[in-house]
């Protein structure tokens, strides 16, 4: 008997029902270099072991880094008495499969082959690259290679088992400019599981000329203005405003999305799709509840099409889970693998002519306390360059931009066809919003 | 646990290349969430995190790895494994480890695994019961608890072994209101590193914590957008404490310092900030949420005065930086468990108390902004461009605290702002937060008392301030 069997086994005996294990394994391997030495080496495998059961009709559940013979009894014991407390109304009971899994590919092979001194070439190339640039570029900071490799396994006591493998890469690297006494810094990076896409100078040229064009910039005045969101930016925010669709936060009344379905919850100009089967690296056939997932429109020409669901909240709506269960704070929650926005016909020197007057936000900070999920509301601090005749000109820097999530999508006025997949999976464009309140001088 | 003989022999193995320091970090912690929502409980669950980093150190080059295998095998695997690194000659040799013996700061009281799960049920509800029939426009209430008991033993190449055992516990509600306006929701988390009977002490009414967390909700659900522009501000302490945090604190810790990339880098002696500004980040006070008897890499917890009236004095150390910067550690290297390298981080960080009266303050405003409480921030350490944001604020009108209003964001940079707290009150109090940075989320305190920026950029909705 392997030591999955032996869980199930007396998890049985303890009058547990239905049992689940969720295990994720993961090594990793990241290098860290400073001024042409290398400063730091990291080499990890780990393994997480989520166990759930159904104990008299409800969940409980448990969690290890080690899972080994002597951890058992703590993970049943654990679910027993978790489940004892829990209040809620609806049976629990676990997922005995979907009928049809769709393959998606998210582990190169060729990855591993790729030999490390080759990674560690390019490394100490990255960071050469961005301090040959210019002359005003003092430093080059966080400069590193972390290359990730993932398993994650579900096996229940139906006799489900899925099995998903992942791995990718990232460079990424800090610019650090100044020019009399301001210092100014830029971020960028790769994230990919294919090789072959890695060039190493033109993220150099990235991350160094984001930092120089930031050099210089002031406060605008105070007042509301036309303003075109970045790619990056607009990601950011889609992510947060997709979150409202979750069907727990709605069933609970503590969403911007309740009594919206079927309704405008965005200009007509935009449509979001989830595509969890498309061919990026965060590419996922089956949720973590095992449900099989599915690509599509969750805004389509601004109307809100569906809420998303996992196996208990579509009970409690009476319709089928959209596959969009994920684990988030020791439950099951909602979320999405990766989200599409479908661009638009404009080039990016084509907003800024049709704003005319306004500001290009290129960066917004302050997302984990300055934006109310809930509420929509949000006051962050930004920097950008101000758009003047048309044109992009001068690099502005400490201003807030506010509004309401719900009445900025509303307000979208074009979208750009410059889509590109952001860090946290959301391939998204530019686009014009036809006032926030922007705070400077 | 790992035997002092297999300890000797991972230590050894990983100094056989060269390396001129090793240490190994055992943790075996064990955490338990309960959430209690719209009055039923939905999630109680328990994790265990169970496993070694071994980290080596040559001159200015770290090498670091963790595992969850923690057989003797799996153990010397790594050890082998990261010695790979390096390619010298042994320079050290571990004969001999000893285990420090102290007193701690926090002792240890009940186990929190001893405290039923119904025991924390019933505490929660207690304070949920509370706000019941507060209003008819709160849609949603949270109540829950976290606790913690992290054990902890670090064994290295100084031949120290230093064991640690420490227990936290929180409990937060979280409010959410709605009408035909909007949305609002407010958050309460007080948290100390004591056991269970601290929850049910005099030092802490749930009941009290519940019924503020719902009124802030309502006063903000009824509140008017902030205004926006260049204004005075007064900071109430407790979370207003997050200023200094971001404004100042991340840009001392060594990590960004010995590097130069931080904006305060190669400036003690200088004068940094106001005359009234004496800052201090002290790890050793006792039960306190960010306390440590000794770090994450076994040296002991201080208390370092970080600027006095105004001049920086010392930055927070760890010994892999120290060394790029020719200083000594001064305890203040952390991290979040096995799965993170030890960096600088902050612990108890506060602006020390001054002569003002709180009340002196806001007389002395004639327009501007009260910030009463704060939900977070972050900063670039090198630029020392900072936000955070405001989660109850008021405006004040010829020396008195008028209308409420939301939505209210500080921005600023460090070295500018600092210089401009000119009123600085005599009611310092601290509050529990997490502190996210490269090596992991870990537990400090932020805190201040009432004080007073003369001038800084507010964001908001509400136009003019007027």
């Amino acid at each position: 008997m392997n030591i999955y069997q032996r869980f199930f086994a007396i998890a049985k005996e303890k009058n547990i029902t239905e049992s689940e294990l969720y295990i994720s394994k993961n090594s990793s391997l990241s290098m860290g270099v400073f001024h042409g030495e290398m400063e730091s080496i990291q080499a990890s495998t780990n393994i997480t072991v989520v166990a759930r059961g159904v104990y008299r009709g409800k969940f409980g559940q448990a969690t290890t880094s080690s899972f080994t013979k002597d951890k058992i009894p703590f993970l049943v014991d654990a679910i027993v008495e978790n489940a004892k407390v829990i209040e809620k109304e609806e049976i629990a009971s676990l997922f005995k499969g979907s009928e049809k899994y769709k393959r998606v590919n998210t582990f190169n092979s060729e990855l591993e082959k790729v030999p490390t001194e080759k990674k560690k070439a390019d490394l100490f190339a990255l960071e050469k690259a961005i301090l040959a640039k210019d002359k005003r570029i003092i430093e080059a900071a966080n400069i590193s290679y972390n290359e990730s490799s993932s398993e994650l396994i579900i096996l229940n006591s139906h006799g489900l088992k899925l099995k998903q493998k992942n791995n990718n890469f990232a460079f990424v690297g800090v610019a650090v400019a100044k020019e009399n006494s301001e210092t100014k810094t830029n971020f960028d990076l790769i994230l990919d599981n294919d090789y072959k896409n890695v060039n190493i100078d033109e993220l150099a040229e990235k991350i160094v000329n984001g930092a120089l064009d930031k050099l210089g910039g002031t406060p605008t005045d105070s007042k509301k203005m036309k303003v075109v969101l970045s790619p990056d930016v607009f990601a950011s925010l889609t992510s947060i405003y997709i979150n409202s669709a979750d069907a727990e936060r709605v069933q609970k009344r503590s969403s911007l999305f309740v009594n919206k379905l079927n309704t405008k919850v965005a200009s007509t100009k935009v449509t979001i799709s989830e595509k969890p089967l498309a061919k990026t690296v965060y590419a996922r056939s089956f949720d973590d509840e095992g449900v099989a997932t599915s690509n599509k429109d969750i805004i389509k020409k601004g109307i809100l099409t569906t809420y998303l669901y996992n196996l208990e909240t579509a009970k409690k709506d009476g319709v089928e889970t959209t596959g969009n269960g994920y684990k988030a704070g020791g439950k099951i929650g909602a979320g999405v693998a990766t989200l599409f926005i479908k661009p638009g016909k404009f080039t990016k020197e084509q907003l800024f002519e049709k704003v005319n007057e306004g500001i290009y936000i290129t960066e917004l900070e302050g997302m984990n306390a300055g934006i109310n999920a809930v509420s929509g509301n949000f006051s962050l601090k930004a920097e950008g360059f101000l758009i003047e005749n048309g044109k992009k000109t001068r690099p502005v820097a400490l201003i807030t931009v506010s509004g309401n999530l719900l009445e900025l999508f509303q307000n979208i006025t074009a979208v750009g066809s410059d889509t590109k997949m952001q860090l946290g999976g959301v391939n998204a464009p530019s686009v014009i919003v036809r006032q926030l309140s922007i705070a400077g001088k | 646990m790992i035997s002092k003989k297999l300890a000797l022999e991972i230590l050894n193995l990983g100094l056989s290349t060269g390396a001129d320091y090793a240490e190994i970090f055992y943790e075996d912690t064990n955490t338990y969430s309960l959430s209690i929502d719209n009055g039923k409980v939905e999630t109680s669950t328990n994790v265990n995190s169970n496993g070694v980093g071994i980290r080596l150190l040559k001159n200015l080059q770290s090498v670091y790895g963790y595992t969850c295998d923690l057989s003797k095998k799996g153990l010397l695997a790594l050890a082998l494994t990261l010695s790979k690194s390096f390619s010298d000659k042994r320079v050290l040799e571990v004969t001999h480890l000893k285990e420090k013996k102290y007193k701690t700061i926090s002792p240890i009281g009940r186990d929190y695994s001893d405290v039923t799960k119904e025991e924390k049920v019933a505490l929660i509800k207690e304070g949920l019961k509370e706000i019941e029939n507060f209003d008819p426009r709160i849609v949603r209430t949270i109540g829950g608890f976290n606790d913690t008991e992290r054990n902890t033993v670090i064994y290295t190449s100084r031949g120290d072994i230093v064991k640690a055992k420490n227990q936290f516990g929180r409990a937060f509600f979280m409010i959410t209101a709605a009408d035909q306006n909007g949305i609002e929701t407010t958050f309460e988390g007080p948290g100390a590193q004591m056991d269970i009977s601290y929850f049910k002490s005099e030092n802490i009414n749930l009941k009290k914590i519940a019924r503020e967390a719902a009124e802030t909700c309502i006063t903000m659900l009824e509140a008017k957008e902030c205004p926006s522009g260049v204004m005075p501000v007064i900071i109430q302490g407790g979370t207003g404490g997050v200023l200094f945090h971001e404004a100042c604190g991340h840009a001392l810790e060594a990590s960004g310092v010995s590097k130069n990339l931080s904006c305060f880098s190669n400036k003690i002696g200088e004068k940094i900030a106001s005359s009234l500004v004496t800052a201090i980040d002290d790890s050793t006070i006792p039960n306190e949420w960010g306390s440590i008897d000794y770090d994450d890499e076994g040296i002991k917890g201080t208390k370092r005065v970080l600027i006095k009236k105004g001049i920086l004095k010392e930055y927070m150390v760890d010994s892999f930086n120290g060394r790029r910067m020719n200083a000594a550690p001064n305890g203040a290297s952390r991290r979040q468990s096995f799965r993170y390298e030890p960096t600088s981080r902050m612990s108890n960080t506060y602006i020390d108390k001054g002569d003002s009266k709180p009340e002196d303050i806001i007389k002395a405003t004639k327009l501007g902004l009260y910030a009463k409480s704060f939900s977070g921030g972050s900063v670039d350490p090198t630029t020392g461009e900072f936000n955070f944001a405001c989660s109850e604020a008021y405006i004040v009108r010829d020396g008195k605290i008028a209308e409420p209003v939301k939505g209210a964001v500080l921005i600023g940079k460090g070295e500018e702002i600092l210089p401009k707290i000119d009123m600085v009150g005599d009611d310092l109090s601290l509050s529990q937060g997490m502190c996210g940075a490269s090596s992991g989320s870990i537990r400090v305190n932020v805190g201040q008392p009432t004080l007073r920026i003369s001038s800084i950029t507010v964001g908001g909705r509400g136009g003019e301030l007027k």
